[in-house]
């Protein structure tokens, strides 16, 4: 590997599916967190349960629409469930809540009791659900290269599937931008900044709340529709550390910016292959081996994220005035 | 704003407590009578019925009543777990921080002690030869508690201290707990690897009570266990430090103006809660046959748990929690698959929040 | 909203006939509270048998530390439960009402601890403040043009409250950089954006720089004058002599004694309360 490989392997990563389908997932995040201050810790949990109603229905026959309405509605309800009984409450219990029932559902869908429903540990194999949506590809079935770039034209991670998930994240970056200057997106604000002010103000906090957990998790799920195209529904990958590299690259980008997300997951994963491809170019195998170059890259994005919440909260992205306001 | 624990409230969490756990033992019998169609009086269980997969570390031998080997091994693994929230709860307590790197303190005290015992050749990232150390148990235990207390201090002095002076808000530092479980849990994977590793090679001893069975392992890390919570017990209730600690914990605004040193007592804290996390890693790797590099971050949900269900920030709310997180977690592979453990606690865990939000221990909270 | 004229009295003192006593019965009353109580564990904060608040008018709600005043602020706004009475507004019920409900009949107010939205412009906290807002709502807030023309109207109406609270040079900047007195008039300019009959104020001189507590004065007195009703918590007794028209004066929770702010302190209910024997006993920290 030289470092025009590099360089080429890094440039896959900023139009790659996989990092339109973390930067739509963050913009959900980001209508929790940014907008209305929402903790959030379970976000890979709405991401599985749209994974999974998505490729549940496609599998028994229901169609891409029907498909895509079930993760919605299922996003929904997970949504309304958890917000229930934590958006009362203090903000640390909605962290643990959701923490705990994104958990919950990946052990719920990996448990053998599911087996027959989620196909358990193992998940649900590409081949079950990608024909509805590869289907409509207007692509050549074959391998296309644009550039230094190979993708094949419909299959798997193709540019069929470039195209759709930045087209997806546009269509919501722009809905974001839309909502975010509203009356309704300053609510939210107002309710990130201190909820007792905004109540006094005769805002009903509690129903504004709910709003911003459901749409932001449908947006989550619908992220996670876009993350199984590429890849196949998988629990374990959904588990707590996706929901921190989401939280990572929305904080990297900066919170409550309308190109935040889209940033620092273009970002997040660009720098995931740059060290690693500099972590074997430059140290030799007896000090690092291959095997070490993954969790010592996580390492990096851990401490990428404290580093960031501590020295620059407001991301790349954020307003320099906001950070002489430690709210 | 009494600093003494409301006795109250002690009571009201042990009728909680007690009524939990008589209701899952209820529950247990029942199931497993209608599974198994056996003997009402004589609730033997033979052997088991549905062939799920028990992953528990005793085995069943025939003579004992299963949902008692459940019911001890659900407290055998609260006592444990409880090692590891007292601290948690003690931190959210003194800083107001729900602290997610605190699993990975209990990996770091697990995989330390396997790094200064274990007789195979083993490295540290970036140093290229290999070697072992090799101590006994006993010693390395001691010395992984002592370094993982150490990391307590360390953190504090380093990081937490000086985010708390530059008054940088709750759900930052919460952020910041994120990154360093992200980094801890990587650098642990990249040190030591991601396979299952042992502390010791013996194997643990059964010993058969007739009823139940535990193994000698496990009995030895209980009494340790115990030994410690009631240490920590004695500490909060009886000494002026401990007193302090709970005024801290109470209203550290108040506690300052009378006179105590807030920043101090927090930096015991650490110290306590990183060693005991340690501690209870050590105990929790004997008592599992084994730990890994995320043996800690599969805990932390089931300490978030205990601590929640306990009363965010109550110490003793924490003791209660992990025992009914324990013995609910274990309960529940009488009648459920042995994956779904963690599952039903999680389940249990957000029941109670919509009861009783406050946890069974902690007082409804003051607005305005 | 449309009887506020009628029940004004043009020029005699409304107080003219009040008695002097706690619990007294005013001649145009706004707020009636009963038999409120709020108890913590086993310390009653809050026991107030009667309380009226006369409309049109300052009154002052004064008493020494841990009182309850600040409780009973909360208790009368819906920012918390007591265990028992009963209180309306305007004769409307706010039993168990949410604050938000409470904001929407009229009763807005603002808290001790200022609570600017810190990370938004000064004049989105003042837009914030408006009531009925179109696009508040989630379905039309895609359609700007279903609320561009009434977000125009609150700007203006924003901007004027601006001018009015001398904050129309801090506009576009963040409420969090101001200062702590420019942060109260921004509190109370914002509450003043729904039009509210009634304005409670906690503490408002609270950390305010003195060079500021003159123009927060004058900003109290002009609400009056335009028809708001005020009640505020207070400790500075200068405050409360020179604005109020009535105070009430609380003291272990209950109410012991009211009467105009020139005689009300020479009650010896009074004096015993702010130097009695529980002077050196702090009851329990207000928050």
């Amino acid at each position: 590997m030289d470092f025009a490989d590099l360089l080429v392997n890094a440039g896959r990563e900023l139009f790659a599916p996989a990092t339109a389908a973390f930067a739509l997932a963050a913009i959900g995040l980001n209508f929790h967190f940014g907008l209305t201050g929402l903790l959030n810790m379970g976000h890979a949990g709405f991401m599985l349960l749209g994974m999974y109603g998505y490729a549940i229905t496609v599998r028994e026959g229901g169609g891409m629409l029907l498909g895509i309405l079930v993760a919605i509605l299922l996003a929904m309800a997970f949504g309304l469930l958890l917000g229930w009984p934590t958006l009362k409450l203090k903000g640390d219990y909605l962290a643990i809540v959701t923490i705990a029932a994104a958990e919950f559902v990946r052990f719920l869908g990996r448990s053998s009791v599911m087996k027959n429903i989620t196909g358990g540990s193992t998940g649900i194999r590409g081949t079950d659900f990608k024909e509805p949506f590869e289907s409509l590809s207007p692509f050549p079935s074959e391998q296309i290269t644009i550039g230094p770039w190979t993708l094949h034209g419909t299959a798997s991670t193709s540019w069929w599937l470039v195209v759709v998930s930045w087209g997806l994240v546009a269509l919501f970056a722009w809905l974001f931008w839309m909502l975010a200057k509203s009356p309704w997106g300053r609510v939210l604000k107002g309710i990130r900044e201190d909820e007792d002010a905004v109540r006094s103000l005769g805002k009903n906090v509690y129903a504004y709340k709910m709003q911003a957990l459901v749409i932001g998790g449908v947006i989550g799920a619908l992220g996670g529709i876009l993350w199984s195209f590429g890849n196949a529904v998988q629990p374990d990958s959904m588990g707590r550390p996706t929901t921190f590299w989401i939280w990572t690259l929305l904080l990297l980008g900066g919170a409550a910016t309308v190109f935040g997300p889209i940033l620092g997951s273009a970002l997040f994963w660009m720098a995931l292959v740059v060290v690693k491809g500099l972590s074997a170019m430059f140290i030799p195998e007896t000090l690092m081996n291959a095997t070490q170059r993954e969790p010592f890259a996580l390492m990096l994005v851990g401490v990428t994220l404290m580093l960031l919440v501590i020295f620059r909260p407001q991301g790349i992205l954020g307003n320099r005035r906001e950070l002489a306001i430690n709210g | 704003m009494t600093t003494t624990i409301d006795r109250r409230v002690i009571v009201r969490a042990i009728v909680v407590f007690l009524l939990a756990a008589t209701a899952i033992t209820l529950v247990s019998v029942i199931m497993s009578d209608s599974a198994q169609a056996t003997d009402a009086a004589a609730q033997v269980v033979a052997a088991d019925t549905s062939g799920d997969e028990i992953a528990t570390t005793d085995a069943t031998g025939t003579g004992q009543i299963r949902w008692l080997q459940q019911l001890v091994n659900g407290l055998a693994f609260g006592t444990l777990l409880a090692l590891a929230s007292v601290g948690l709860s003690l931190i959210y307590g003194t800083t107001g921080l729900s602290n997610f790197a605190h699993g990975e303190q209990v990996s770091f005290g697990a995989i330390l002690c396997y790094f200064l015992v274990t007789p195979q050749d083993i490295t540290i990232p970036f140093v290229p030869t290999s070697f072992n150390i090799g101590l006994p148990l006993v010693v390395g235990a001691i010395i992984a508690i002592a370094v993982s207390a150490g990391t307590g201090w360390l953190q504090d002095k380093f990081l937490w201290a000086p985010l708390r002076r530059r008054g940088v808000a709750m759900v930052q530092q919460m952020i910041v707990s994120i990154g360093l479980s992200l980094a801890l849990l990587n650098f642990i994977q990249w040190w030591i690897g991601g396979g299952r590793v042992r502390l010791t090679i013996a194997i643990d001893e059964s010993i058969d009570l007739g009823v139940f069975s535990i193994g000698r392992q496990t009995l030895i890390s209980l009494v340790i266990a115990l030994a410690c919570l009631g240490g920590v017990s004695w500490f909060l209730l009886r000494t002026r430090l401990g007193r302090a600690t709970r005024a801290v914990s109470d209203n550290p605004a108040l506690a300052s103006a009378s006179g105590i040193q807030v920043s101090k007592i927090i930096r015991l804290v650490w110290v306590l809660a990183a060693g005991l996390a340690g501690l209870g890693g050590v105990l929790l790797a004997l008592y599992d046959n084994g730990t890994a590099f995320d043996a800690g971050a599969r805990l932390l949900m089931l300490m978030f748990a205990a601590v929640t269900l306990g009363g965010l920030g109550q110490a003793f709310g924490a003791l209660v929690g992990s025992l009914v997180i324990g013995v609910v977690a274990e309960m529940s592979t009488l009648w459920l698959p042995a994956d779904l453990k963690v599952a039903t606690a999680l389940v249990i865990l957000i029941l109670v929040l919509l009861v009783r939000p406050q946890g069974i221990l902690g007082r409804a909270e003051r607005v305005g | 909203m449309a009887d506020k004229k009628k029940a004004t009295p043009t020029s005699a003192d409304p107080f003219a006939l009040v008695p002097h006593e706690a619990g007294a019965p005013k001649m145009d009353k706004i707020i009636v509270a009963d038999n409120i109580q709020r108890r913590f564990g086993g310390l009653t904060a809050v026991d107030v048998e009667h309380f009226e608040v006369q409309r049109n008018a300052i009154t002052a709600l004064i008493g020494p530390n841990g009182a309850g005043k600040s409780t009973f602020f909360n208790l009368l706004t819906g920012f918390d439960r007591p265990q028992t009475g009963e209180w309306s507004f305007n004769g409307f019920s706010l039993h168990s009402k949410s604050p938000a409900q409470v904001a929407r009949s009229g009763m807005v107010r603002t808290f001790q601890l200022t609570k600017a939205l810190s990370r938004m412009t000064v004049i989105e906290n003042m837009r914030l403040g408006a009531a009925n807002q179109v696009g508040e709502n989630l379905a039309r807030a895609f359609f700007p043009a279903l609320w561009k023309k009434q977000e125009q109207e609150i700007t203006e109406k924003a901007e004027e409250l601006l001018v009015r609270f001398k904050l129309d040079k801090k506009r576009d900047d963040y409420a969090g950089e101001l200062s702590g007195g420019q942060r109260k008039l921004l509190e109370m300019a914002r509450a003043l954006m729904s039009d509210p009959e009634i304005v409670m104020l906690d503490e408002p001189m609270a950390g305010v720089n003195p060079a500021l507590t003159e123009s927060l004065l004058d900003h109290i007195i002009e609400l009056k004058n335009q028809g708001v009703t005020v009640l505020f918590v207070e400790h500075d007794m200068h405050m409360v002599r020179r604005i109020s028209d009535w105070v009430v004066v609380m003291a272990e929770g209950k109410i012991i004694a009211e009467g105009p702010p020139g005689t009300v302190m020479a009650n010896p209910a009074v004096q015993d309360a702010y130097l009695g024997a529980h002077h050196d006993t702090d009851l329990f920290e207000e928050r």
